[in-house]
């Protein structure tokens, strides 16, 4: 039951992924987008980490996303027009890239077997609860943790600062 | 699983989803009454006893009413959008405990939709999908005023959504759990004899800032800028019409309620009282009671404030949230911090 839920979500997900690339509307492409994000919500609860699904609904779907809408309507960005592809060196290139992508995914899922890793399934209530990954985030990995938050308030400012520096030079 | 299980089950799924579009109803005759009363005027009176029957009637109406379907509209986010609405303002109560616990043949039930480990996280995730519902609806009427609400919505709720949900982290910090059954048991008991050990009078104000950002995440005054009638025609929903407009009404007076339960749950106890102990089916009745009275006491305040306020700007609306109750929700939030450490001090932690 729980294996052909997971597995109706992960297909879910995947389609709408695909859907999310190929649709001209980049409106729908969002929406594709946040629809996949559900589906994979919705993977992680059966892979015993509610926390993380709820987290992956309120950061992504919830904030993120509303955003590229947001700015999607404000800037009312019509349908895409199919454009000519370069040169067919490039076209070439990307063939090959797919097939080295698709032969290590390959082997990877061969090699690895069970959707579920062996140890979270033993033990389901270690990884999903809050508190535990509260205790690896703000103990083992603290420094870690720290170093990503400074990275984002890095990039934040300098998304400031280059913002400002465009209406400076125009005035 | 027995019949008895999945009867039990079903039940706890279907009474809420089936019981808040009922209670809209009355809710929608008791908003216009008081409507007439703060304005001085009778109000609704003739459909019925007391003008009772003028909501069903409204309703009807809705219901039998041509659907004017606007040609340039992008057709399946136009009918998903109102479907939306619904759905995220509905599965918002599945988690928030409406009563005590029942015993039926041994097995102890607790009163609430899905006891789930997440339950607060649950509601805020749940909440950002009706954000889509009116984004969608502005986008897909291919209207200018719709899209303005759109927009307006997209950014005044995702401002005061990080206001409310600081203000909630510093009532999961002192319960130390997301669970809202937890959130309910660390409220009762009371101090020094007679205080009720209510969060909303530890964190009196975080709370404020809870109730004042629920306002702008249900689109009510003052805060009802995305659907503004006197500049935006009607927002968001202009071009809808007959049940796929009432849907958004529907969805708002359930968020109305569910904002308010939310309110009852996390600062005023739920469900319990000090001094009272639910024993058999007549105490689950009875604290069933007790979270309905304290609820509709927050949406008698919702109501009121809505006929008593002005419309906010959208600059003073926007300065509001950012500079006002960001920064008081983590002043908040470090309030809550010192407490629980001065708590751990003091030895007395549970």
């Amino acid at each position: 039951m729980d294996r052909l839920v997971f597995e109706v979500a992960a297909a879910i997900a995947i389609v709408f992924a695909a859907l999310m690339v190929l649709s001209r509307n980049p409106v729908r492409s969002v929406l594709s987008l946040v629809v996949s994000f559900f589906a994979l919500a919705g993977c992680y609860v059966l892979l015993f980490s509610p926390f993380i699904a709820v987290i992956q609904v309120i950061v992504y779907a919830g904030a993120i996303l509303v955003l590229f809408l947001f700015v999607l309507m404000l800037l009312n960005v019509g349908p895409e027009r199919p454009e000519k592809t370069g040169r067919p060196i490039q076209t070439l290139l990307s063939g090959i890239a797919i097939v080295l992508f698709a032969g290590f995914l390959l082997s990877t899922l061969r090699h690895s077997g069970s959707a579920v890793p062996r140890a979270l399934a033993a033990e389901p209530n270690v990884l999903g609860k809050p508190d535990a990954l509260a205790r690896e985030l703000f103990g083992g990995y603290l420094l870690h943790f720290e170093a990503v938050s400074v990275l984002l308030l890095a990039a934040l400012v300098g998304a400031f600062v280059l913002a400002r520096r465009d209406r400076g030079s125009r005035a | 699983m027995t019949l008895l299980d999945w009867t039990i089950l079903v039940l706890r799924v279907a009474l809420p989803a089936l019981i808040l579009p009922a209670i809209v109803t009355p809710l929608v005759w008791v908003e216009r009454r008081v409507a007439a009363f703060i304005q001085d005027r009778p109000g609704p009176n003739r459909v019925g006893p007391f003008g009772l029957l003028q909501s069903p009637a409204d309703i009807l109406k809705l219901f039998m009413k041509e659907e004017v379907v606007p040609s340039s509209v992008d057709r399946l986010l136009f009918f998903l959008a109102p479907g939306l609405a619904v759905f995220a303002a509905l599965s918002t109560f599945a988690v928030i405990p409406y009563g005590s616990t029942i015993h039926v043949e041994g097995r102890e039930i607790p009163l609430l939709g899905a006891d789930v480990s997440i339950g607060v996280l649950y509601i805020f995730a749940i909440a950002s999908i009706s954000v889509y519902a009116i984004v969608l609806a502005g986008w897909s009427s291919n209207d200018k005023f719709s899209l303005m609400g759109g927009i307006r919505s997209s950014a005044q709720m995702i401002s005061y959504e990080l206001a409310m949900t600081s203000a909630a982290a510093g009532v999961i910090l002192a319960t130390s759990s997301f669970r809202l059954n937890d959130v309910v048991g660390h409220q009762q008991g009371v101090w020094l004899g007679f205080v009720p050990r209510w969060n909303a009078l530890v964190q009196p104000l975080g709370f404020l800032i809870f109730f004042v950002s629920a306002f702008a995440e249900t689109n009510r005054l003052p805060f009802d800028l995305p659907e503004a009638e006197a500049e935006l025609v009607a927002g968001y929903h202009t071009e809808y019409s007959a049940m796929h407009f009432g849907s958004y009404f529907l969805a708002e007076y359930i968020n109305v309620i569910v904002a308010s339960a939310l309110t009852t749950t996390l600062y005023f106890g739920g469900w319990s009282l000090p001094g009272f102990h639910p024993m058999g089916i007549l105490g689950a009745a009875a604290s069933i009671a007790i979270f309905a009275a304290k609820t509709s006491f927050f949406v008698f305040i919702f109501i009121w404030v809505r006929w008593t306020l002005p419309r906010f700007r959208y600059d003073q609306l926007m300065t509001l949230g950012w500079k006002a109750l960001l920064p008081l929700s983590l002043v908040n939030l470090f309030w809550a911090a010192a407490l629980e450490l001065w708590r751990m001090g003091m030895g007395t932690g549970r």
